[in-house]
């Protein structure tokens, strides 16, 4: 039996498609084949924007920009004698490469022997055959670096924190995933618990630390109940404890759970929660892998981070090195939502262009309208316009274009999405989460939001663009913690890629998207109006009336400008002004 | 006495070992238990009890085509190996009927990787 999987990757040749499936099965009939092979419509054939296209399996050669002629050369080649129309070939490489999400998927992760079928505790065992030294040096081969967001080379934190003294020492994991957007570590807590472990206990190791600590946040419950069940089952094994393996080394764990504060995921303040206090940041230094938890020695590394690192032991750190950029190994997991085709987890090397993963896993912007930008890197981060997409990713690189790779939040913003709008929406999410400890980002973070908030009511002043890079500047330097220091990174980004529609929004009064609502206002124009009424059903205000006689109208003074008459209508008889 | 590397080689052959040639698994972290995996995976294996089918059904963690849950991934002897998403309980009754019985690919809603 043979298939042929098909699909209109473009979205719009409905017609086009059902000529090509008619043709297709009536010669595959034609030629007594139609017993032996089936044709099948799919969902989403991985591929997009290149017309019909065509999967033959079990061969798996990919066809497209498929016609009708083509049919008769597919059959005869690659139906019946297997061989691949060369002039027809797609090259379809897949671009994702999985080390931290290596089993995610894969194996059942309430299944201790699943995990270690997968080379479970492998690394671990070698880590302990190898000693913490050496641990130590092949993490630094590797060249990991924090996937938490700032990117600093674990090897030398948990080096720095092995060479501090002390009989005590913690290492803490950081599951307290928190930009909007995000959620790649609960993707792994929940999808392969024992890796993270694996990992914790490999730094414990590392680290001369005998406790771990999963701080997680209470909203991810199923990844709570899946950790809490890995580790009772490496209890029940001996796996946790004393004599791990064997050897003299012991390590206990347990789990903290954080009640979902976004400054919870910065270490001080982690801590701070950990210990029963509140979630307050302090100055730094002393740094925890001086002075952390219960004031003894702590190092804290970010979930995907620990994912990693099973997975370097084992395979070597040199290996692991060549994968990425210099400077930037290994691969990245992104959360790719927004307005994206396909949204959901990607891991790819580091190097690949965002133009790569927005298009080529993401499948492009929904509906087809245009992409304006991405943001990355959450509250903390900034948006990448169109024109640098062919950026290669990286620490560095994301940096040098205003924005931060930071744990891994990637939404996609497409030309209905307003700038000002996005600005607002981020700053909105720090001054909400602020702790207030401190003056420059409880103050600052607020005037910010109420000048923004201004410019999208229409009533932005001259100077405010001006008092905005003010306000920015001061709370950067100022405030005592990332949250503060970094909470301005959206507005700033913004501010130096759309500076126009900041403009028209404080000059002209307009927003160019159409989101901002004081902004816009809606019409019908009577001759394009087919009196479908579709708009008068979808509006939410019961502002649109009419008949099939009269045409529709709005009533300005109940309209609320969400835009839904806009959206639905089919003969573009919806004015947006 | 804990566990120790050699038992870690152990598991790790046997299970090598014991994999069954047919099975099917459902994606089972937040994202697919929000969209309806629950409901996926009780049909699944109820029918694959119910007719006596030398199929495992298993859960798993989240692939990463999150917009495709519930993601059921089929592998059966005699018919490729695929990825269903936005499973609902009537696609689960097909995959069943069509895809592990009668080897056929269910239409419309095979996701590519």
């Amino acid at each position: 039996m043979k298939q042929i999987l098909i699909q209109d990757t473009n979205g719009n040749l409905r017609k086009e498609l059902r000529d090509f499936l008619v043709s297709l099965t009536s010669q595959l009939r034609d030629r007594s084949l139609a017993d032996t092979v089936q044709v099948v419509t799919v969902a989403d054939i991985g591929i997009y924007q290149k017309g019909i296209v065509a999967k033959v399996l079990p061969e798996g050669f990919v066809y497209g920009n498929l016609e009708v002629k083509h049919i008769p050369e597919i059959i005869e080649k690659t139906i019946q004698k297997g061989e691949k129309v060369a002039a027809l070939a797609l090259d379809r490489k897949n671009k994702q490469m999985r080390i931290v999400l290596r089993n995610c998927g894969r194996i059942n992760p309430e299944c201790f022997e699943d995990y270690v079928a997968c080379d479970g505790y492998q690394g671990l065992a070698k880590a302990l055959e190898m000693g913490p030294e050496k641990v130590i040096e092949e993490m630094k081969k590797s060249g990991l670096r924090g996937r938490g967001g700032a990117g600093f080379p674990t090897w030398m934190k948990w080096n720095i924190t092995r060479g501090v003294s002390g009989a005590v020492k913690y290492i803490i994991c950081n599951g307290d995933e928190g930009d909007p957007g995000a959620y790649m570590d609960r993707s792994v807590l929940e999808g392969d618990p024992h890796s993270v472990i694996e990992g914790l206990m490999i730094g414990g190791l590392a680290i001369g630390a005998s406790n771990g600590v999963f701080y997680i946040r209470a909203e991810y419950p199923l990844a709570i109940e899946r950790i809490q069940k890995a580790i009772n089952e490496c209890y029940a094994r001996g796996l946790l404890g004393k004599n791990i393996l064997g050897s003299n080394f012991n390590f206990d764990v347990e789990i903290r759970l954080g009640a979902g504060a976004f400054v919870c995921g910065e270490e001080t303040a982690l801590i701070a929660s950990v210990e029963g206090l509140r979630g307050y940041p302090r100055p730094r230094p002393p740094f925890p892998s001086v002075k952390g938890l219960w004031e003894k020695p702590t190092a804290i590394n970010n979930v995907e981070t620990l994912a990693n690192v099973p997975y370097i032991l084992f395979h070597g750190g040199e290996s692991f090195g060549k994968i990425g950029v210099e400077g930037s190994t290994g691969t990245k997991v992104f959360a790719l939502t927004g307005k994206v085709r396909n949204s959901g987890l990607v891991e790819v090397p580091m190097g690949i262009t965002l133009r790569e993963v927005v298009f080529d896993i993401g499948g492009g912007v929904f509906n087809n309208r245009a992409i304006k930008a991405i943001q990355t890197g959450g509250p903390s981060g900034g948006v990448i316009p169109e024109q640098f997409f062919d950026t290669g990713i990286g620490y560095e690189s994301l940096q040098k274009l205003g924005s931060i790779m930071g744990s891994g939040g990637m939404i996609v913003l497409d030309e209905n999405d307003c700038m000002v709008d996005i600005s607002k929406f981020y700053l909105g999410f720090c001054v909400d989460e602020s702790c207030g400890k401190c003056a420059p980002c409880r103050i600052g973070g607020t005037q910010m939001l109420a000048i923004l908030k201004r410019i999208s009511d229409g009533k932005g002043e001259d100077d405010d663009l001006k008092k905005l890079n003010e306000i920015a500047s001061a709370m950067q330097k100022a405030s005592l913690c990332g949250l503060g220091q970094t909470a301005p990174n959206p507005v700033l980004s913004t501010l130096k890629y759309f500076d126009a529609e900041y403009k028209a929004h404080v000059v002209d009064k307009k927003c160019p998207s159409g989101k901002c609502a004081s902004l816009v206002t809606y019409s019908i124009t009577k001759d394009k109006c087919t009196s479908c009424g579709m708009c008068a059903r979808v509006c939410p205000a019961e502002a649109i009336t009419g008949s099939r006689a009269d045409k529709y109208t709005i009533d300005p003074a109940k309209c609320i400008s969400c835009g839904q008459c806009f959206d639905v209508c089919k003969f573009a008889a919806v004015l947006r002004q | 006495m804990g566990i120790m590397k050699q038992d870690l080689d152990r598991i790790k052959e046997e299970s090598g070992k014991n994999v069954s040639k047919n099975w099917i698994r459902v994606g089972y972290s937040t994202c697919g238990v929000a969209a309806g995996a629950d409901v996926v995976y009780q049909v699944l294996s109820e029918d694959a009890k119910a007719r006596g089918l030398a199929v495992e059904v298993k859960k798993c963690g989240c692939v990463g085509m999150c917009s495709a849950e519930p993601l059921v991934e089929v592998n059966v002897e005699g018919a490729p190996h695929v990825f269903y998403g936005k499973v609902t309980r009537e696609v689960a009754h097909k995959i069943m009927d069509e895809h592990v019985c009668q080897k056929k690919l269910v239409e419309n809603h095979i996701f590519e990787l």
